[in-house]
């Protein structure tokens, strides 16, 4: 009888979550009264930020999730520099991601539309301002469920300073997303998310959605007016979540993706054994310390063999680094964490930026070198003694 | 996500047992004698030795809680666990002239105190020996159950550089695994042969389906027709690491040769780890193949017929339960429900024969198209307790081979004080016509056996049988 626990057990271990309640999510837990629509904070750069949305379709691959889709459909939000002070503000989310998301989190007790009217500071289709080929393009990717908007805060953040940056929805891995015409994907990923191996297919899906819209930003056939601004040889990539784990993928898959900023992600792709020499960044919060739970940092750590820091925010939850505590108050959450909403996302800015301006832009950056006096939320871990200070 | 993920892979790994079983009305947990132990709430903290207090815990929360607690005689229980520590002593060459066993009497308080003063007299002279003769002896104590869903999780370790989705071992599956491997081999036939390459060392080595496995480690895996432990080599679970030789035959080519496997990590297929694939055969029968009960799993099939069904008529589902080492009970009767309503799928029932009814959620939409299922050895406890509702509710046809006989009841999991897990039946389980599963299995309507020579050529002879009764 052992054997065929034994064999059982393995399986719940791989299976992971195949067996377990999953746990509710964090956004369920309600308080106090709900505040009303949010307003996201101003980026801190000197540039005014535009925001568009492109529609773009693979038709090199069936969609991963919905076979029978024989193209590969994409949502993507560009941010950018402007000069224009003035327009209209681009709209969060629309009205029915609002909805989904809501419902699918089971945020209740908040209109479905109050998402959608969080205010945001870039500009609806403001003319790209910029020198041509001069801009560094950055990709975010969000966590799994969640659609590309709750990055909006870090995006506009980078745009104002100059960088180009492009938030993919990856669909069907979120609970809504909009294609033109009003047209709406949902979760079908979520189907399928218990079982052994999910994370890797997801992070193998998303690394190739990230090629792809890497094809259509640059070069002489790009989807996008402002293509001819970006300098193709500056492009890296975030993401919280899976999508941390996916900005890895796509690092080892595109070798146009430059450097990475994984926030709080459990890893999936195989480095190779001869290792990755490009920039890696991993910002974790209370759940990522070197040593703990989930061994993929430390077993990719080994395997990095060039400029790499692990940061953690022992105040910090998973979802610190999005936007959610910044819209905690509008859906009326207590997240229960020790940094505040405005503290979280000016670490989170401040730390990713300071990555990017190192690795595309600026050079030095002290910040990431040593504990910073100005931010001791955050501490810098030796993985190989599993210390942080 | 990630979080979620973590933590479920915690809870997955100690809730391994208490998965396989639905929620207990409130009432029935809280009797006074299970405050030995409580059902855990939250993915445990860290492991600390197993110690005497532990060994103390398990017992009474046994007493307390198991199917049978109320009326069994503990002594059993205590001479198992005396049996094991006098042996492990005496492995370690460390026997002692004071290690006898005391008298019991049958009072269950006044022989544990009897057992854990001449436990503490022998481990005290055996201080380095502490910890492994905690851990033979409370395995020891809850193997004595001889239950097979009752199981002691500890020491759970995973390899650092694991993957999700990675296996472990050799990469290979045979045509005896699961509960045929350890000690109940039932009536499994030679030849031992390849089923399946998963990956790993037999990928590297060049083994394919179908090739015969004669010795393991030079031993003959079967001994006067009898299936020997030997065969349990093929399934090393971490952190074993020894190598295994094997010596296989090709019956194609006449080669006859020797390798030696060493167990490791190795990357799976994620399409072949989804818990729920399904495809169209023939244009017309939705096959569906389920690897395990898991949550939501039920709706996944439903899901995925009602898909594939979409613009066409279909002639009838197949479901392919080989290998599907069952979950949750609920889930079990939530497939029987979409094919039948208004019927019993099991009773779970107590030693003194009180039983609660499991019946069909009538809610779930008929799928209302004939089904075969192909069973297996592999196929067990939630999945028998579907194949045997299959069976005698007349909702289909079975195809393949006799199932495991895994399911003496759905687990509940207790978290003891240090951390680990203890997972056995509060209830046992009983076919929808009161029949007992357990041990016995569910045989197929139509026996159908996987050959060597169908292995090799990569025939499925279950999945020709189940079209052509499909297209009757």
């Amino acid at each position: 009888m052992r054997h065929l626990l034994a064999v059982a057990a393995g399986l719940a271990v791989l299976a992971a979550s195949a067996c377990s309640a999953p746990t509710p999510p964090r956004s369920a837990v309600p308080s106090a009264t709900p505040t009303g629509p949010a307003t996201l904070p101003a980026p801190t750069g000197d540039h005014p930020v535009g925001a568009t949305a492109l529609y773009l379709k693979d038709t090199s691959r069936p969609d991963p999730w919905v076979p029978e889709a024989k193209a590969r459909e994409l949502m993507v939000t560009l941010w950018y520099p402007t000069q224009t002070r003035e327009g209209q503000r681009a709209q969060y989310m629309t009205s029915k991601e609002s909805e989904l998301t809501l419902k699918g989190k089971r945020v209740t007790g908040v209109p479905y539309d109050v998402l959608n009217k969080t205010r945001t500071n870039a500009f609806t289709d403001a003319k790209p301002a910029g020198r041509k080929g001069s801009l560094p393009l950055v990709v975010l990717s969000p966590g799994f469920t969640t659609p590309r908007s709750t990055l909006t805060a870090l995006a506009e953040e980078l745009a104002s300073r100059g960088y180009v940056v492009a938030g993919i929805d990856h669909t069907y891995e979120n609970y809504a997303t909009t294609f033109p015409g009003g047209r709406v994907a949902e979760c079908v990923a979520c189907d399928s998310d218990s079982d052994s191996g999910f994370g890797t297919k997801v992070v193998g899906v998303r690394a190739a959605d990230v090629s792809f819209v890497l094809d259509q930003l640059t070069g002489s056939s790009a989807k996008w007016e402002g293509s001819s601004l970006i300098d193709p040889s500056k492009i890296a990539m975030a993401g919280q979540s899976i999508g941390g784990a996916a900005t890895l993928a796509a690092m080892l898959k595109d070798s146009r993706v430059r450097a990475g900023i994984n926030m709080d992600g459990t890893t999936y792709a195989r480095i190779p054994k001869s290792g990755l020499s490009r920039p890696f960044l991993f910002m974790g919060a209370a759940g990522h310390p070197p040593g703990g739970s989930d061994n993929s940092w430390d077993r990719d750590w080994k395997l990095m063999t060039g400029w790499k820091r692990w940061l953690v925010l022992p105040g910090a939850d998973h979802q610190s680094f999005t936007d959610l505590p910044l819209l905690s108050g509008a859906l009326g959450l207590d997240l229960r964490v020790d940094l505040s909403a405005a503290r979280s996302v000016e670490i989170t800015r401040t730390y990713v930026r300071a990555f990017f301006d190192l690795h595309l832009h600026t050079g030095r950056q002290p910040l990431l070198d040593e504990p910073s006096p100005r931010y001791p939320e955050v501490k810098l871990c030796t993985p190989a003694g599993k210390t942080c200070e | 996500m990630t979080i979620i993920r973590i933590a479920a892979a915690g809870l997955a790994l100690l809730l391994a047992a208490a998965c396989t079983a639905p929620a207990p009305p409130r009432g029935e947990v809280s009797t006074a004698a299970s405050t030995a132990c409580a059902r855990p709430v939250r993915p445990p903290e860290a492991e600390t030795p197993t110690t005497i207090d532990v060994i103390e815990q398990a017992y009474f929360c046994i007493l307390g809680n198991y199917y049978s607690g109320a009326t069994l005689d503990a002594r059993s229980l205590l001479t198992a666990g005396f049996v094991a520590l006098t042996q492990e002593l005496n492995r370690d060459g460390r026997d002692l002239p004071g290690a006898t066993m005391p008298a019991l009497t049958g009072d269950r308080k006044a022989d544990w105190a009897a057992f854990e003063t001449a436990y503490r007299k022998i481990t005290d002279q055996v201080p380095g020996l502490r910890d492994k003769l905690a851990i033979v002896t409370l395995e020891a104590i809850v193997a004595g159950l001889g239950d097979n869903h009752a199981r002691w999780a500890h020491d759970v370790k995973r390899p650092l550089d694991y993957y999700d989705g990675d296996g472990y071992g050799l990469g290979l599956a045979a045509n005896v695994n699961g509960p045929q491997a350890d000690g109940d081999p039932g009536v499994t036939l030679p030849p031992l042969f390849v089923t399946t390459v998963q990956g790993g060392a037999a990928q590297a080595a060049g083994l394919r389906p179908g090739d015969l496995i004669e010795s393991i480690n030079g031993s003959a895996p079967f001994i006067d027709g009898q299936a020997s432990p030997a065969i349990n080599a093929l399934y090393p679970q971490y952190p074993e690491a020894r190598p295994v030789q094997l010596r296989l035959l090709r019956q194609s080519t006449g080669r006859r040769w020797t390798v030696t496997l060493k167990p490791g990590l190795y990357p799976r297929d994620p399409a072949a780890l989804q818990a729920v694939q399904s495809k169209l055969l023939d244009d017309d029968i939705a096959y569906v193949r389920m690897t395990g009960f898991a949550p939501d799993s039920a709706n996944r099939v439903l899901r995925a017929i009602t898909r594939l069904r979409t613009g066409r008529t279909l002639t009838g589902v197949m479901l392919d339960l080989r290998g599907n080492g069952g979950g949750s009970p609920t889930e079990a009767t939530r497939l029987v429900s979409a094919f039948a309503h208004g019927k019993v799928t099991a009773y779970q029932c107590t030693v003194d024969g009180k039983c609660q009814i499991s019946r069909t959620d009538d809610t779930v939409e008929l799928v209302g198209l004939p089904l075969v299922v192909l069973t297996d050895a592999g196929c067990a406890s939630a999945c028998e307790h579907f194949s045997s509702a299959v069976k005698d509710l007349r909702i289909g046809q079975l195809v393949g081979t006799r199932t495991a006989g895994v399911i003496s009841g759905p687990a509940q999991g207790y978290l003891l004080s240090n951390n680990t897990t203890l997972g056995f039946p509060t209830r046992h389980h009983l076919g929808p016509n009161r029949e007992v599963i357990d041990r016995i299995g569910v045989p197929p309507d139509h026996y159908v056996p996987l050959t060597p020579k169908d292995a090799a050529a990569g025939h499925d002879p279950a999945l020709a049988k189940a079209l052509a009764l499909l297209h009757k």
